[in-house]
């Protein structure tokens, strides 16, 4: 962060429930929470979790959220399936083309190399934090992740940097991030707070057992749920469930593959080495993003040729333009999916070793509940509408009466789960 | 209205309630339907129907005999003009639609009208005219508009009906019901076989006409005709559109693109020639949007809810495989479907913006494998119901005539649902004589461990044609319990098999889930046969699991 920032901020240290300590920035001049009979909209993500893992057994406190409210069951997630474009889409309403963050990996052009979408400066369009800001209200980012902390940045009014961070998953427990968000609500109570409870999904990732018993997952899921239970004890004991709009879903599902299916484009390329030294790839679990850096005289036989090659891989599922998918250039020339059960693995054969991936199609079906002690939320509602990640930007905007941006949604609100409205 | 005469005998009552934990009081009434036609007048000898609703349109059928001579197949009589009206009340007080067509002996004197001008997701009455005398009444539905909302949307699901092996009171009980905003007729509408061929057990309930195996223009035609003069048949054609398929038995037995198992070549006559004439014949009798050398697969929608896709499985199909046993069968470019059927099939699932994507499947998707430890009897006598040459041994597919056959093809639309995570696929399957409720593994190796599903197919059972016992020659829910049992344990994705009952099946689709209610019949040939609910079962939206229901629907 440069210095600069440090000017438009300031820190809030606080103990959380637990024990630990939790530290909130804080934009200079915001605005003071307010009565507690206003309307407050949480975006809970619980990250990686697959739609038939919200169950009784599995998820009680969601299962129960899900039943009192409002349950979208043909959600879906969009592309690139994948956490950091997705969290992007619910916050603006946009796809990727127009937001410019199709992917979390992709290769940048300008610096020759791939690398994270974790940059504040990678998001080109408006989100709901500032744009509800702009309008006096107070809102606040309690993410998990350090790529989704860092897209992000300051938008939020108040912000909790994810702490503290396991080693080699990038991200803080749920229970630390719950513990944030309640300190959060405790202390600032912003109108509406974006969270990332990443559990399930680094647990997921790293699960061995995930094509047959799913042991670790299991246990995270139970976990998580546990943390989303104390997040609602905690607004309906502090009196704040009457006029609380939860939305509660996933980002992307999850799929797990065997060692045996693992694609790796750079292995199909090798035998065609003008093809290998003319093509960069980015990889993201279901999903490589091929970007021709060769010869531009080459350009479209060369592509055409990749496409032909990386399509006759049994695991292979389908190759696009980016176009195709709603996605811009930073999704570079062709973006190839797998079929369930695969993954890919680049630029090496043994870059990606984690069982458990998302990206690709079969990762696009994602819970996604609306419930709360709001007059507005209605219950016991199962909706088959076609709800979308990027619907959650015009439905949070609309319950605040923030208008479309420029341009345009291209999401749609989800009436569905309210009464009244428009 | 004749009062309700139940007639059901206290053996099979009870066997009935004991075997499905129904009561007496689930028994239905068996009086005539509300919208059946009236007595068949002279003219009207073969009833009304409509079928393929669209949000503006649906088609409308009658068969007209203009003069004694003019019966059907015969080829005689004079071609005619034939009235039609299309009302919002069944008084034709308020009709919105009228027209005149010809018919005549080169289609047999039946009519098919395209009614367009219509209304989406609006009930309408319809009659005919000819010669002064107007048909009775038929009530048909359009489809809702293809963008709307549908609260819910509730049809009939019925196959296998052999005239000579029953009475068709399945029908008369879903024409009773009133509440059915169609009817899915999945196949083998009619059989091919001569009297004593094919009946119910060893008693031929009703002889077929003509009195032979069927394979020309005119027995094709004939033998329609006498299905059609079936006054359960009309009495549900009459009250709600019907959306058809054919399986083998609208041609011959096992058919496949280049014969059948009861077709002889050169005896029998060619059999793309008696292809021809059966497919001609249901263009011309069937309320359906067909007419030769066309498509018979076709997706119809009913809004956002649902899309319905009815299949041939016939017509391009590569022969069945000799036996579970042959190499052949695992050939990757074996087709049941055909190229272009099979994409149209995938296109379908994959339809975004539509919620239940229903598959009118003449036979079943679901993987089935032989299960071990049965009485030699019991696997004889699925071997007959599945018509295997030989006794099939445990572990491998029981029946090769059903996508088990075709195992590259059911691959392919398998990986499609689980690779693109498609939701709410479900096939609605007849053929077997026999209900079945079953999950789609995304993997049969791991499913016992996962329960990862990608769809569900719900079948169901014959409205007279024979199953296990009555090949078995045993009494009802006997001989067969053991048999369902060992197929549910080796086959942990089946979660409710009867291979016994005759009767029908309700389908409802709302946004929150799937409901399918069995019913079945007392007594097959019994024309005052009482029908019982037996199970219903429930599909939660987005889950692609089969639960038990609480209850049936009301």
């Amino acid at each position: 962060m440069s210095g600069g920032v440090l000017d438009r901020r300031r820190f809030l240290q606080l103990t959380a429930a637990t024990g630990g300590t939790v530290v909130l920035s804080t934009a200079l001049g915001a605005p003071a929470a307010r009565a507690t009979s206003r309307l407050r909209v949480y975006v809970l993500v619980v990250d990686g979790t697959r739609p038939d893992e919200v169950t009784p057994l599995l998820m009680p406190r969601l299962h129960r959220l899900r039943t009192e409210g409002t349950w979208f069951s043909g959600a879906r997630s969009l592309p690139v399936m994948e956490t950091i474009p997705n969290h992007v889409m619910m916050m603006t309403g946009v796809r990727p083309h127009r937001s410019g963050v199709p992917a979390n990996s992709v290769y940048d052009r300008a610096e020759g190399a791939v690398r994270d979408l974790d940059r504040p400066s990678d998001l080109r369009f408006p989100t709901l934090l500032e744009r509800l800001a702009a309008r006096g209200r107070t809102t606040g980012t309690v993410l998990s992740k350090e790529y989704l902390y860092g897209i992000f940045g300051e938008r939020a009014t108040h912000r909790w940097e994810p702490f503290p961070v396991l080693p080699i998953t990038g991200h803080a427990p749920d229970v630390a991030t719950t513990d944030a968000l309640l300190a959060m609500v405790d202390s600032a109570d912003p109108e509406l707070v974006f969270v990332n409870l990443g559990d399930t999904d680094r647990v997921g990732h790293s699960d061995l057992t995930g094509t047959s018993l799913r042991v670790a997952r299991t246990l995270a899921l139970r976990s998580t749920d546990l943390q989303v239970g104390r997040f609602v004890d905690h607004l309906q004991a502090t009196g704040r469930w009457s006029s609380s709009v939860l939305l509660v879903l996933a980002d992307h599902s999850m799929d797990w593959s065997l060692p045996t299916g693992v694609i790796s484009v750079d292995a199909i390329l090798r035998s065609r080495a003008e093809l290998r030294s003319s093509v960069q790839i980015a990889q993201n679990g279901g999903a490589d993003l091929l970007y021709w850096t060769g010869p531009a005289a080459r350009r479209d036989t060369g592509l055409a040729e990749v496409r032909r090659l990386v399509a006759a891989h049994p695991g292979v599922l389908s190759v696009h333009a980016p176009r195709e998918l709603g996605l811009g250039p930073e999704a570079g020339d062709l973006v190839a999916y797998c079929r369930a059960g695969w993954r890919f693995s680049d630029p090496e054969i043994f870059a990606n070793p984690i069982p458990g991936n998302h990206g690709h199609p079969v990762t696009e079906p994602i819970p996604f509940l609306v419930a709360g002690g709001h007059p507005l939320v209605r219950r016991g509602v199962v909706s088959g509408a076609p709800a979308r990640t990027i619907d959650v930007a015009p439905t949070v905007g609309a319950l605040f009466g923030l208008g479309a941006p420029r341009g345009g949604y291209d999401g749609s609100v989800r009436k569905e789960a309210f009464s009244g409205l428009r | 209205m004749i009062a309700p005469d139940v007639h059901l005998t206290r053996r099979r009552a009870l066997q009935l309630a004991t075997a499905t934990g129904a009561g007496l009081a689930a028994v239905a009434a068996t009086g005539p339907a509300s919208a059946s036609p009236k007595a068949s007048s002279p003219v009207f000898r073969h009833g009304v129907a409509s079928g393929d609703p669209l949000p503006g349109a649906v088609l409308l059928w009658t068969r007209v005999t203009p003069t004694p001579a003019a019966t059907p197949g015969s080829g005689r009589g004079p071609a005619v003009d034939v009235g039609w009206e299309v009302a919002t009340d069944p008084g034709f007080r308020r009709i919105v639609r009228r027209g005149t067509t010809s018919t005549g002996p080169a289609r047999d004197h039946t009519v098919k009208v395209d009614a367009g001008g219509l209304s989406p997701a609006t009930t309408y009455w319809y009659r005919f005219r000819c010669r002064g005398t107007a048909s009775p009444v038929g009530r048909t539905r359009t489809a809702p508009a293809a963008e709307a909302p549908v609260a819910r949307l509730r049809m009939a699901v019925v196959s296998c009906a052999n005239l000579q092996a029953g009475w068709f009171t399945a029908y008369r009980h879903l024409a009773a019901r009133g509440d059915l905003d169609l009817v899915v007729h999945l196949g083998d509408y009619l059989y091919e076989y001569a009297p004593g061929e094919y009946q119910a057990r060893d008693v031929v309930v009703r002889p077929h006409e003509p009195a032979r195996e069927i394979v020309g223009l005119a027995d094709y035609r004939r033998r329609h005709a006498q299905y059609k003069t079936d006054p359960d048949l009309q009495a549900l054609h009459a009250a709600a559109p019907w959306v058809v398929t054919w399986d083998d038995h609208e041609s011959a037995n096992d058919a496949w693109s280049g014969g059948a198992e009861n077709h002889t070549e050169g005896a029998e006559g060619a059999w793309r020639a008696r292809r021809a004439a059966a497919q001609q014949a249901y263009a011309e009798w069937m309320p359906v949007r067909y007419e030769p050398g066309g498509q018979l697969y076709r997706r119809l929608r009913f809004g956002r809810l649902a899309t319905l896709s009815m299949l041939d499985l016939r017509t391009y199909r590569d022969q069945q495989p000799s036996s579970p046993v042959d190499p052949a069968l695992s050939a990757p470019g074996r087709t049941m479907a055909g190229p272009e059927q099979l994409q149209f099939l995938l296109d379908g699932l994959a339809e975004p913006q539509v919620q239940w994507k229903l598959v009118g499947n003449p036979v079943m998707i679901a993987p089935v494998r032989f299960p071990n430890g049965l009485e030699s009897r019991a696997v004889e006598g699925i071997a007959q119901l599945v018509d295997l040459p030989v006794p099939p041994v445990a572990g491998v597919p029981y029946n090769v005539d059903q996508w088990d056959g075709y195992p590259a093809e059911r691959a392919a639309v398998l990986s499609h649902l689980r690779d693109r995570g498609i939701t709410d696929a479900v096939f609605l399957t007849g053929d077997i004589h026999s209900g079945w409720a079953c999950e789609l593994p995304a993997d049969p190796l791991t499913y016992p461990l996962t329960g990862d599903s990608v769809g569900v197919e719900l079948v169901c059972t014959s409205v007279t044609s024979d199953n296990l016992d009555d090949i078995l020659g045993t009494p009802p829910r006997t001989a067969t319990l053991a048999v369902e049992t060992a197929v549910k344990v080796n086959n942990t994705h089946v979660k409710y098999l009867d291979f016994d009952s005759h009767g029908f099946s309700v389908l409802e689709l709302t946004e929150a889930g799937a409901q399918m209610d069995w019913f079945v019949l007392t007594d097959r040939t019994d024309p005052r046969a009482a029908a019982v609910w037996s199970t219903s079962v429930r599909v939660p939206a987005g889950t692609a699991r089969v639960e038990r229901a609480a209850g049936r629907l009301s």
